[in-house]
């Protein structure tokens, strides 16, 4: 075994595989769905049709590879050991995914069954997610930023959670509660909190680590914390009390906290020490560049606009954000994090095992950047021509397939080395 | 007493981790192995806990960790 290296604080590989491979399978169906009713999603943000789309890609894709992720995440950036993960995965991974089923199903008019379905799935698995991952942040001994940016990502996960099941009690129960006011803080604390706070926060390990940048200073990066912390805090009393002058405050702080880390991810990417310029470097332009998209777009939309030109403005968030940004990022991280994972594993089994290079070569990752970014200059253009997000959205599940054959390609090779490997180890007596 | 001294902060995984691995055998009672990081090494502390050392960690303002290791 090489240099007998320590690994016992991350979860058996199905842990986190079980999630990445469901995921990309949610983008496909995204994808499809936006191909399919392209017009729909793009008239309105309040269409049914849209709320499917989005929710298969934030609760179907987006939070299976984060929670997925954090698990393996979680031992080795912050010391924080999930408990039983095994049994966790097990109980999370169902119901995340059957309740994702749920939920765009109620969407697309399998009436309040599948809501009641969706409110009682995802509810169950958050609750034991945030649970288990904040149980272990409490008791992390870990001294750095990354800690406060994940304690505060998983706490905005809970939030949003409560907030989700809220907006689906209205449309499983008819219960009486401000639909408009839910969603704006639903969408804040999904997307401006968790998903944000969780992406910088395996920022700060990932980019220095695997692209050999500089490191983001500790002042930066408690600050950007507490600059989101202030934006959905000034958001959600501006929402709940409708205090207008509010909304320049949490705008000012959270275009500024995700515009800030753009620029400085951006720039220390242009002082990297690593000269191969991989994939994952292009992914994470893509990212950071809708990134700033959807900073201009939150920006315009406070200034007076024509109902047409607001409604597309407001696709264009959400295609920046919820197609583009996030998923581009957490793409190029996959590529990254799956061969890493796969090395780590078979490094106790094998006396040279392949490395991340062999296991998820750069080429496919390559490959499966130029789709994806085809799909999101696709479905951006959609905002001045709405055919083209049908054909942004047939991108996409192009893009997510990719992505589907590529992880279970190096999960078969996996497989196939561990099994090798068991079968020429001598059996102890 | 001697004082080693590995800045791991330009080397990509796992080669941080291999080199502190194959420093620790020449570590003498009252020696001190100083780790520079951009991280801070969580799978390396358990590997450290189990070969009988200890270690002290600081945070630098510009982002660099520092571990001091020692034979317990």
């Amino acid at each position: 075994m090489s240099a007998a290296l320590s690994f016992e604080q991350a979860p058996p590989l199905s842990v986190p595989h079980r999630f990445f491979l469901t995921g990309p399978l949610f983008g496909v169906a995204a994808g499809v769905l936006v191909a399919l009713r392209g017009d729909e999603v793009v008239l309105s943000r309040w269409s049914m049709a849209t709320f499917a789309a989005v929710h298969l890609v934030t609760v179907g894709f987006m939070l299976q590879v984060m929670c997925g992720a954090l698990m393996q995440f979680l031992p080795v950036a912050a010391g924080a050991n999930v408990w039983r993960p095994r049994l966790v995965a097990g109980v999370v991974h169902p119901s995340l995914t059957l309740g994702a089923v749920a939920l765009t199903a109620g969407f697309l008019g399998a009436g309040a069954d599948a809501m009641r379905a969706a409110v009682v799935l995802l509810g169950a698995g958050l609750t034991a997610f945030v649970a288990v991952t904040g149980l272990g942040l409490a008791r992390s001994p870990a001294i750095g930023p990354t800690l406060l940016l994940l304690r505060s990502a998983v706490a905005a996960l809970a939030v949003t959670a409560g907030l989700g099941v809220a907006l689906a009690a209205i449309f499983a129960w008819g219960a009486a509660l401000p639909l408009v006011q839910l969603v704006h803080l639903h969408a804040a604390w999904g997307l401006g909190g968790w998903a944000l706070l969780l992406v910088i926060a395996v920022a700060l390990l990932v980019v220095p680590m695997f692209q050999l940048t500089p490191p983001y200073p500790v002042r930066f990066s408690r600050g950007l914390g507490l600059a989101v912390a202030g934006a959905l805090a000034a958001w959600t009393v501006g929402v709940v009390l409708d205090v207008a002058a509010l909304d320049v405050v949490a705008t000012s702080f959270g275009v500024g906290a995700l515009g800030a880390f753009a620029v400085k991810t951006l720039h220390l990417q242009s002082k990297r020490r690593r000269k191969v310029l991989d994939t994952t470097v292009f992914a994470w332009r893509v990212g950071l560049g809708c990134l700033l998209v959807a900073g201009a777009a939150l920006v315009a939309l406070r200034l007076p606009l024509p109902a047409l030109a607001r409604a597309r403005l407001e696709y264009l968030l959400g295609v920046a954000l919820v197609a583009g940004a996030f998923p581009a990022m957490m793409a190029g991280m996959l590529y990254k994090i799956v061969g890493f994972i796969e090395w780590l594993h078979l490094q106790r089994v094998m006396a040279v095992p392949p490395t991340m290079q062999k296991v998820l070569p750069d080429a496919r990752a390559r490959w499966q950047w130029r789709v994806f970014t085809g799909a999101v200059l696709l479905l951006v253009g959609g905002a001045l021509w709405p055919p083209l997000a049908r054909l942004g959205g047939l991108g996409f599940a192009a893009a997510c397939v990719i992505l589907e054959l590529h992880l279970i390609s190096a999960t078969r090779l996996y497989l196939r080395l561990s099994a090798a490997a068991a079968l020429e180890t001598p059996a102890t007596p | 007493m001697t004082d080693l001294r590995l800045d791991a902060r330009e080397l990509l995984p796992p080669e941080p981790m291999q080199r502190v691995m194959a420093a620790l055998p020449t570590l003498g009672p009252e020696d001190v192995l100083t780790l520079l990081l951009y991280r801070e090494p969580f799978p390396l502390y358990a590997a450290l806990e189990q070969r009988g050392f200890t270690w002290r960690t600081t945070l630098a303002d510009d982002g660099t960790y520092t571990i001091e290791v020692r034979r317990r």
